[in-house]
């Protein structure tokens, strides 16, 4: 779970000297490519640890492959320590001084050069220059050759560029830090493996892939959306009983619902593609797998069985998506990946007896329940961590019991939902006896299936939920609409929004004025009503929303400025990702007291308030 | 597991469940801003004068706790009309009390002291509503915990621990370890991210925050919150200088996964954070033990308001091993929506700005002037200069225009006023904002690996058999596959295949 190395098939980024991320699947027995800086056999990052940097060693004659060192952090803080030695020898001197003699015992050979003869520094990193002339003085066959002659990974390429460079040494500090940096992107072979969590994977998503499809939602809000959602561990799994159903039982034999046992519950809608259902799964402990370290000697004997096995089993899949479509139809996001589950080492051994059609196999506690506007939801990115939604035979996944989704036609109008209207197919077990074993898959996949959808729907119906959490390009008024009925008292609502003005117009239908005008009881259109009436009030063109369902609504944004600390060169950041800021949205569910209500003599002077009425036709 | 299992001791904070109840923290929600913690009461006879029991005074009316106990959490409560019983001659004080919030603070540990006889109930006064005033009663939460605790120092507000948590990885199931607890605004944070339930026993390891405390009253203080909170098997706080003391627990390691030093010199207890004996500590040959978990990759956080201090955590960690350093400044700012009302046809109320909304409104007006001038200078006047009388007039029309004006917007004023969605809806920022919190400095310290560990995973997954490249192969080879792929679309086999390459093509 927590990562402790790096598994065989687990999806990981590699950290580049560019400043590039790479995200790639560790296959044992491959290579991995990092282009220009080198290939190296998979085998040789498998079960050692993350955040270690590697360097790509030249390959020994003896070898059929390149080798992997360890870089230690002596090694990487190298440059610094030379200069922080050399302002604590000469503190008058300063960190940006031309302090020669002081680096050039110092310093790694990998950013100095020493005149042989004097022993001068006739260059260093720190002091050099991006300059388009000296630049040329190296081809880049040159450097290709220096590359495989060298018997140390680029670093004679940088003696020899900043022996071409050895004149241009009168920069300021911040083109010097800038160009070594640049150097150090350039040709050292080192990268860095890091886990594929919710914070690496946004990362990588919103500097490197399509921003856009994440909704620009950068860690400082997640991290935000997730606190002010009150996003944590929902409780000890619960389990309805299995009702034992008969192939001849239908709806009648369903697990009742148990409201009372309904706890932990957050509803979310994501346009995301998965990333906020992973970052609140993330947050519930149900996004990795139970601790790998206890399981995984274990897994690994049946490793390559059961990788066989579950080829057969995609194949059998594959089988059953073309018989039902309906099943496996994806939305828009094609990533949807069944030979990646294929490879899931894990297949548990069936001892249990088999659940009956009608079992609910969802958890009534710590769930999430993702409502979505298409006929099926887009939670592709979850294929990074091996949770495919669509998959109709998963291999054990902790989200597996722990994710609902459901349309919001399911929600809203069930009864015009095929699968959830449409009752079950029944059969008696001699005529099922005849069937060809394909028929008989089919007839128990769709009885299993309707009492999931029955079992999403009436559990999602029945509200009380803890949290409401969105990220989502539908107009948050429409959501909330919907959604508030559904949250229990005191329950948080965060929504995130990638621009201001949804989230603007939706913090003015809890407006003061609003929530006094419908208080007062001067409100002509909500006369009358109930307090269930209110609480599913279908909004009006003066009250969208019944302002008094939430309180404590709130707009914020946040924003990490990053700074370079270095000796003497301590400063913010230049430039950073620009484009959508990003904002949340957050209040608390409320249960309005009935009857007229009205605060202690702050809003007496308003004349307003005995005057509201609104026209008829609103 | 199956059915319900009824456990008292779970936090407020981490399983509030549908209701208040007796005892427990709740979040009073006196005004937008203005929160009040408060463990409810059952009212078990007139207390401190109230004939209702315990009562929480606040200048938004007087709440008796029975009227706040087992409802739905989030209820708005009605103030009520309460019996000041013997109170109103003992206090001379009447219950419209104008209790400012520090008042209610004072009630507070009053109203706790009662109630520890709450078997011999007596005749408790039902409440009365009063005609108004409310309050809404809220489940306790890290967010709302924070705004409302009380201050023993400093505190580490939302928009930095929301993004500290989500940066180093605390998540259900982690061990945590924090110095200093201060006011434990932190500590409700982290303990809310790392649980995944209570330990059943003590080798029973479940997510774990390990506190350190030096300063004794602070201690003191946050022991007994935690206690009160029910966090006392989740929260382990221990009262120690860690700079000297370190972060073992009995001699054992917490063995934790994540770090926030929230201390003025951090590069003192760093040393303390290693994963083997750092040479400026301890005498040679003494055992010592890491307090990390050896097994895992160990995410720190330090939090410092000043420059100074982050150069110097830098540096000690850079010597210490500790990499992909890191220092961000989080700036969070609050908006407020308004309707924002200009225009000459409102009357002059608060908020409203009288003034023309537009180049029309004020072409219109001026014109009116105009008219009036002229008007005015064409009335037969003695007078001496021409030109001052007309700036006199000038004035005099606007006055009456104004007057006009004015009277215009009363007669055309709509029998109803909706200013919830009259004029334009803006935004703007706080009054006052904070500008800087502190400097977050990150880092990672890799679990070791000796060559034993290298020797044991190369013999696992030798070498020199690889069967095909992943990764980045160059542009042209890449585009030249896709489109080849592309055109291949035949037995159920390949199209397999396609789709796991093009899942590798899609995440390099
Ligand atoms: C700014 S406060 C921490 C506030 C806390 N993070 C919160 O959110 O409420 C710093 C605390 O560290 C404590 N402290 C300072 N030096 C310490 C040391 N060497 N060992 C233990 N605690 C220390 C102080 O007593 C103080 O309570």
């Amino acid at each position: 779970m927590h990562h402790s190395v790096i598994k065989p098939n687990s999806w990981v980024a590699l950290k580049l000297p560019s400043g590039v991320t790479r995200v790639i699947q560790v296959t044992p027995n491959t290579s991995i490519s990092l282009g220009k800086y080198g290939t190296f056999p998979a085998n040789l990052i498998l079960e050692r640890p993350y955040y270690l940097t590697f360097e790509v060693q030249d390959k020994l004659p003896e070898d059929s492959f390149s080798r992997l060192r360890v870089v230690p952090p002596s090694e990487l803080y190298a440059d610094v320590f030379a200069e922080e030695d050399a302002e604590c020898a000469n503190p008058a001197a300063g960190p940006g001084s031309n302090n020669d003699a002081v680096i050039a015992t110092a310093a790694g050979e990998e950013f100095s050069l020493v005149d042989a003869e004097s022993g001068n520094v006739i260059a260093r990193s720190t002091q050099e220059v991006i300059d388009e002339n000296a630049r040329q003085k190296l081809t880049q066959a040159e450097i290709e050759e220096l590359k495989r002659d060298g018997t140390n990974a680029g670093k004679d390429v940088i003696a020899k560029l900043l022996l071409s460079h050895a004149a241009l040494d009168q920069k300021t500090s911040f083109s010097l830090s800038k160009y070594k940096l640049l150097k150090t992107k350039k040709y050292i072979r080192r990268f860095q493996v890091l886990p594929i969590d919710v914070p690496t994977f946004s990362n990588w998503q919103l500097e490197e892939r399509d921003a856009s499809k994440i909704l620009d939602i950068r860690a400082e809000m997640m991290g935000l959306v997730g606190c002010w959602g009150n996003v944590h561990y929902g409780g000890e799994d619960v389990f309805l009983e299995d009702p034992k159903a008969t192939t001849e039982q239908g709806e009648e034999a369903l697990a009742p619902l148990q409201e009372d046992l309904l706890a932990g519950r957050w509803l979310v809608v994501d346009d995301t593609g998965g990333l906020l259902v992973a970052a609140m799964a993330e947050r519930m402990g149900v996004l990795y797998k139970e601790d790998d370290d206890e399981t995984e000697e274990a897994a690994e004997e049946e490793d390559e069985e059961t990788t066989e096995k579950a080829d057969e089993e995609t194949e059998q899949k594959l089988e059953s998506e073309t018989t039902s479509q309906k099943d496996t139809e994806m939305a828009d996001e094609p990533t949807s990946e069944t030979t990646t589950l294929a490879r899931h080492p894990k297949r548990p051994r069936d001892n249990k007896p088999r659940d009956s059609d009608f079992a609910v196999p969802f958890s009534q506690t710590n769930t999430i329940t993702v409502l979505h506007g298409a006929s099926q939801p887009n939670l592709s990115f979850l294929n990074y961590w091996n949770f495919d939604v669509t998959a109709p035979q998963h291999p054990p996944h902790p989200l597996l019991n722990h994710l609902l989704t459901l349309s919001w036609l399911q929600l809203l109008k069930p009864e015009l939902d095929t699968s959830y209207s449409t009752p079950p197919l029944t059969a008696d077990p001699e005529t099922l006896s005849t069937w060809k074993p394909s028929r008989r898959g089919n007839f128990h996949r769709k009885r299993r299936r309707y009492a999931r959808v029955r079992h999403m729907v009436d559990s999602t119906r029945a509200g009380n939920f803890s949290g409401l959490v969105c990220a989502s390009t539908m107009d948050p008024i429409s959501i909330l609409k919907h959604a508030l009925p559904l949250l229990a008292g005191g329950a948080p609502v965060a929504i995130y929004s990638p621009s201001l003005e949804p989230l603007a117009i939706l913090a003015d239908c809890f407006s003061v004025a609003r929530r006094t005008a419908w208080n007062s009881g001067h409100v002509a259109e909500i006369q009358g009503k109930t307090a269930e009436e209110l609480e599913k009030w279908e909004g009006s063109e003066q009250f969208p929303l019944n302002p008094t369902l939430l309180l404590g609504t709130s707009i914020q944004t946040s924003r990490a400025r990053r700074w370079q600390v270095l000796p003497g060169r301590t400063h913010p950041l230049m430039t950073e990702r620009g484009g959508a800021d990003g904002f949340i949205f957050t209040g608390w569910r409320a249960k309005p007291a009935e009857g007229k209500i009205a605060a202690k003599g702050k809003f007496k002077r308003r004349k307003v308030e005995e005057t509201v009425s609104t026209p008829a036709s609103a | 597991m199956t059915g319900t299992m009824t456990r008292p001791t779970v936090s407020p904070f981490l399983e509030p469940g549908l209701h208040t109840k007796p005892r427990s923290l709740a979040i009073l929600q006196l005004s937008r801003d203005n929160l009040l913690p408060i463990y409810l009461q059952e009212a078990s006879g007139e207390h401190d004068g109230y004939a209702e029991g315990a009562v929480v005074n606040t200048r938004y009316g007087s709440f008796p706790h029975s009227t706040m106990l087992n409802v739905p959490w989030g209820s708005q409560i009605r103030a009520s009309k309460v019996d000041t019983g013997s109170r109103g001659r003992k206090r001379k004080r009447g219950p419209k009390d104008e209790a400012s919030r520090d008042d209610a603070e004072e009630n507070q540990p009053e109203t706790t002291d009662n109630n520890t006889n709450a078997t011999e109930a007596t005749g408790v006064k039902q409440a009365v509503a009063d005609d108004s005033g409310f309050i809404h009663v809220l489940p306790p939460t890290p967010e709302l915990w924070t705004q409302s605790l009380p201050h023993r120092t400093q505190v580490v507000y939302t928009p930095d621990y929301s993004y500290i948590l989500h940066r180093i990885r605390a998540r259900p199931g982690s061990t945590i370890i924090e110095a200093g607890a201060g006011s434990g605004s932190f500590t409700h944070a982290s303990v809310r991210a790392v649980y995944n339930g209570y330990p059943s026993s003590a080798e029973d390891r479940k997510g774990k925050v390990f506190s350190f405390e030096y300063h004794e009253e602070r201690y003191h203080k946050m022991k007994k919150e935690l206690t009160d909170h029910n966090l006392d098997g989740l929260v382990h706080l221990t009262h120690r200088d860690v700079y000297n003391g370190g972060f073992l627990i009995d001699g054992k390691s917490p063995e934790a996964d994540a770090i926030f030093l929230d201390l003025p010199k951090p590069w003192e207890a760093l040393p303390h954070l290693s994963r083997r004996k750092p040479q400026t500590e301890a005498k040679e040959g003494e055992e010592w033990t890491s307090p990390l978990n050896p097994k895992r990759a160990v995410h720190i956080c330090t939090f410092s308001p000043c420059i100074e201090q982050v150069t110097r955590t830098v540096s000690a960690m850079r010597r210490l091993g500790w990499v992909d350093i890191d220092m961000v400044e989080i700036a969070n700012r609050k908006l407020h929506t308004i309707r924002d009302r200009v225009g000459l046809h409102y009357q002059t109320d608060r908020g409203v700005n009288v003034s023309p909304h537009d180049v029309e409104e004020a072409l219109e007006r001026l014109t009116e002037i105009e008219e009036r001038v002229r008007e005015q200078a064409a009335r037969p006047r003695g007078g001496e200069d021409g030109a001052e009388d007309a700036d006199t007039a000038m004035k005099n029309g606007d006055d009456a225009a104004k007057k006009d004006g004015d009277k215009t917007s009363t007669a055309e004023q709509p029998p109803y006023q909706t200013p919830w969605v009259d004029g334009r809806l803006i935004t703007k920022g706080e009054p006052e904002i904070k500008t800087h919190t502190s400097y977050l400095v990150f880092a990672v310290l890799p679990r070791e690996w000796t060559e034993e560990d290298e020797a044991a995973a190369f013999a696992k997954y030798p070498c020199g058999k690889e069967k095909a490249v992943v990764g980045s192969i160059d542009k042209q080879t890449r585009k030249k596959e896709r489109r080849e792929q592309l055109q291949k679309i035949g037995d159920r086999k390949a199209r397999r295949k396609e789709r796991a390459e093009k899942i590798a093509e899609a995440v390099e």
